[in-house]
């Protein structure tokens, strides 16, 4: 049974461009539409296969959805899968929101911070879930895992039913094969234990 | 929903392309341009699929684009143009008077705005250009609306005999959401106009002043037919809203959690002519009206012109800032309602992270050839003019490379002007997709140019930027420069690859230093394209 949502809940997955944000995004509205609820999202893109900052926001609800878009200060969950990406965004979440994000930096900037800074500075804030999935990625075997690893921990404050991810990796990786998905599988009830115990 | 309808997910540029196809739209054209690309090529993949007769091609520029469009709705058939706002100047002529000629089958205009300059220029706002010439304009706010206009454009666009332009923001086009399709029909084919007493197509003075009263004349119907979009409630007459586009989008979110705001009195706005005596006595009959548009106060002025001004609330009286996109917050910041309580911003400084070029983009080795020259020859301080693409990123450190990029192409005409004054050397910069969108027609005047004038063209073979579409021609650029009086010895082509870099700087030093116009073509293929087999796909006869 389909949750009923007293107010609409918006997620933000943050990265570079190339990392795959606008594709974990698209997981995340699949699986709000899959449940019913109605969905919107919202991408920028154009140029961001260079490197840039990319974000996404999903919105859904069991009411109508119109803005495609979450007001600053009241997304529920923020997913960053890069330190310095998910502080860029720390003012979109709400008070009480989640953040879950990757300590693993991306640095292809000559004005990166001081790394150590900032994971100071996101252990720092709270409601902060965080992996390092460079690390975890290589543990699991599967280069690609980081993001499904964030998106598993991420479902943990999502209102879908746990069988309905498995169901979408199906679907959005069938044309890969049986082993992708399975991996992902795997990479994802990883990421949820990590929050879950 | 019926078993009629078919319900997928799409990006608002998607439905675009959908809506025209289950309309029967025979030719697709445009050119590439963010937030607009998305729609010629779904609309692309679509036909493929369906090998129904129907084609997409892309034109050299915006104005080719539109002119295809406008010569396939002649010969009898649905079709549609895409571009991104600015795109729409560049295609102005064709436009302006397609409402004048007026249009045998549907042609549909879409025109995608882009407040906020997430990729763009300038934030103009396409309903002005709509207005000016009196062609009908329609704005949806989600992608269902989109789909659902762009389908019923094509009735609307063959009763009232003119174009009608789609406009479309960023955040719709790039947004995500569920549609409900209804089936597809087959290709429409009028065959080409047999009736032709006022021999509407030809704009000699003689029939163009007949056709242009018509359309005057027109008016009150097109007003009347575009009216049936908008919807006006009178409720509370204290506070009386306007929403049009995101604005309605962004208002009916709102609405879900600040039921108060549904007792006002409301006008939304979904097609253009709006109805002036409509919105007269909205505004006369309102204490106060709050205007939410996206993104020019197009709807505000109109309103203050007939009204008391101190009762318009939208970006003239700051109520909404006047530059920038429109969003939720906006929108609660102007009714004073409560904001959230968000997690405080980081200790830290973030900075910014543009977006760069590829690594090993052979556009960065042109950037490196081109300083090092300079360099050696004693330029201290060179200049650029540039041009839209990939290698714009070249104004970004380390390369310090553009200093100029205002409109496509005008990187070789800024060139050319500031060679006749006396600047030397002179350097314009410009890829090739660019370049045959708007780049031609100063290479025509290049030979008779008497000083140091360079131009140099970043040739990838691809329109790199907006995702590697094909590019119209390839491979003639040297050929043009000699039909357009360039000797030999004036046109230069280099191939832009770390280990050429001493032969290039050496050829360039003696290139720049050569007081006299010269043609540099930079030709190597763009990486990402190569990576993904776009080369051989694009253009399998190479
Ligand atoms: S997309 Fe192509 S042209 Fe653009 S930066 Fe990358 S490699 Fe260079």
């Amino acid at each position: 049974m389909t949750k009923v949502l007293d107010k609409a809940q918006g997620i933000i997955v943050a990265g570079v461009g190339g990392q795959g944000a606008i594709t974990l995004a698209q997981l995340i509205l699949g699986a709000a539409w899959k449940s019913n609820y109605h969905c919107l999202q919202s991408e920028v893109h154009g140029m961001s296969q260079r490197g840039g900052a990319v974000n996404a926001h999903i919105v859904f609800d069991s009411e109508p959805v119109t803005s495609p878009t979450i007001m600053e200060g009241s997304a529920d969950v923020l997913i960053g899968m890069e330190p310095l990406e998910t502080l860029r965004y720390i003012h979109m979440v709400k008070k009480d929101g989640h953040i879950i994000s990757s300590t693993s930096p991306l640095i292809n900037m000559s004005t990166y911070p001081d790394e150590s800074r900032v994971l100071a500075a996101i252990k720092e804030i709270e409601g902060v879930h965080l992996v390092d999935t460079d690390d975890v990625s290589k543990q699991l075997k599967n280069r690609h895992a980081g993001n499904v690893i964030l998106l598993g921990m991420a479902s943990t404050f999502l209102p879908m039913e746990h069988d309905l991810w498995n169901s979408i990796f199906e679907e959005r990786f069938q044309i890969k094969g049986e082993k992708v998905i399975q991996k992902n599988i795997e990479a994802f009830a990883f990421g949820r234990n990590l929050i879950n115990t | 929903m019926s078993k009629e309808t078919k319900q997928i997910m799409a990006m608002g540029d998607e439905a675009v392309a959908h809506g025209a196809i289950d309309a029967g739209v025979k030719g697709v054209f445009g050119y590439p341009g963010t937030p607009s690309t998305e729609v010629f090529e779904s609309a692309a993949i679509i036909i493929e699929g369906k090998n129904d007769g129907r084609i997409a091609r892309w034109g050299a520029n915006e104005k080719v684009g539109y002119e295809m469009a406008l010569g396939a709705s002649y010969a009898g058939n649905r079709s549609l143009v895409t571009m991104k706002h600015v795109g729409l100047n560049v295609a102005m002529d064709a436009f302006v008077n397609s409402g004048i000629t007026g249009v045998h089958g549907g042609l549909v205009i879409l025109v995608a705005d882009d407040p906020g300059m997430h990729s763009s220029q300038n934030e103009q706002d396409s309903r002005y250009l709509a207005d000016f010439s009196l062609i009908p304009c329609l704005e949806p706010s989600t992608p269902q609306e989109t789909y659902d206009f762009t389908r019923q454009a094509y009735d609307l666009s063959e009763k009232l005999d003119l174009p009608i332009l789609i406009r479309v923001v960023t955040r719709l086009a790039h947004a995500r959401g569920p549609i409900d399709k209804i089936p597809t029909i087959p290709p429409v084919e009028m065959g080409i106009p047999t009736d032709n007493p006022d021999k509407k197509w030809v704009l000699i003075p003689a029939n163009a002043r007949i056709q242009y009263q018509k359309l005057r004349d027109k008016m009150p119907t097109v007003v009347n037919e575009m009216s049936a979009y908008n919807k006006i409630e009178y409720k509370d007459k204290k506070i009386g809203i306007i929403a049009a586009g995101m604005g309605r989008a962004y208002l009916d979110q709102l609405c879900q959690t600040e039921k108060q705001l549904t007792e006002h009195s409301r006008f939304d706005v979904c097609a253009y002519p709006i109805d002036n005596k409509a919105l007269r006595k909205y505004a006369t009959e309102c204490d106060a009206v709050y205007v939410f548009e996206e993104n020019y106060p197009y709807i505000e002025d109109q309103l203050i012109a007939f009204t008391n001004e101190a009762k318009i609330h939208g970006r003239r009286d700051d109520t909404v800032p006047m530059s920038g996109e429109l969003d939720l917050l906006k929108l609660r910041k102007a009714f004073s309602l409560e904001l959230p309580e968000a997690k405080s911003k980081p200790g830290i400084n973030i900075p910014n992270r543009p977006p760069r070029l590829c690594k090993g983009c052979g556009h960065s080795d042109a950037f490196n050839n081109i300083q090092e020259a300079f360099k050696n020859i004693g330029v201290p301080d060179p200049r650029v003019f540039g041009d839209i693409g990939c290698y714009t990123l070249g104004t970004l450190p380390p390369y310090n490379s553009i200093q100029t990029t205002v409109e496509m192409g005008a990187s070789l005409g800024m060139a050319l002007g500031a060679g006749h004054v006396g600047m030397d050397p002179v350097v314009g910069l410009i890829g090739d997709s660019t370049f045959f969108h708007s780049g031609l027609t100063s290479l025509v005047s290049l030979a008779e140019c008497k000083g140091n004038v360079n131009f140099i063209v970043m040739d990838n073979r691809i329109t790199a930027m907006t995702g590697q579409q094909k590019t119209v021609a390839i491979n003639i650029i040297e050929d043009i420069g000699k039909a357009v009086g360039l000797k030999d010895d004036q046109i230069h082509v280099l191939k832009p690859l770390p280990k050429n870099n001493e032969e290039n700087v050496a050829q360039l030093e003696k290139i720049f230093s050569h007081k006299g116009p010269d043609l540099i073509i930079f030709r190597r293929e763009c990486i990402e394209a190569y990576r993904k087999g776009l080369y051989k796909k694009l253009y399998p006869s190479e």
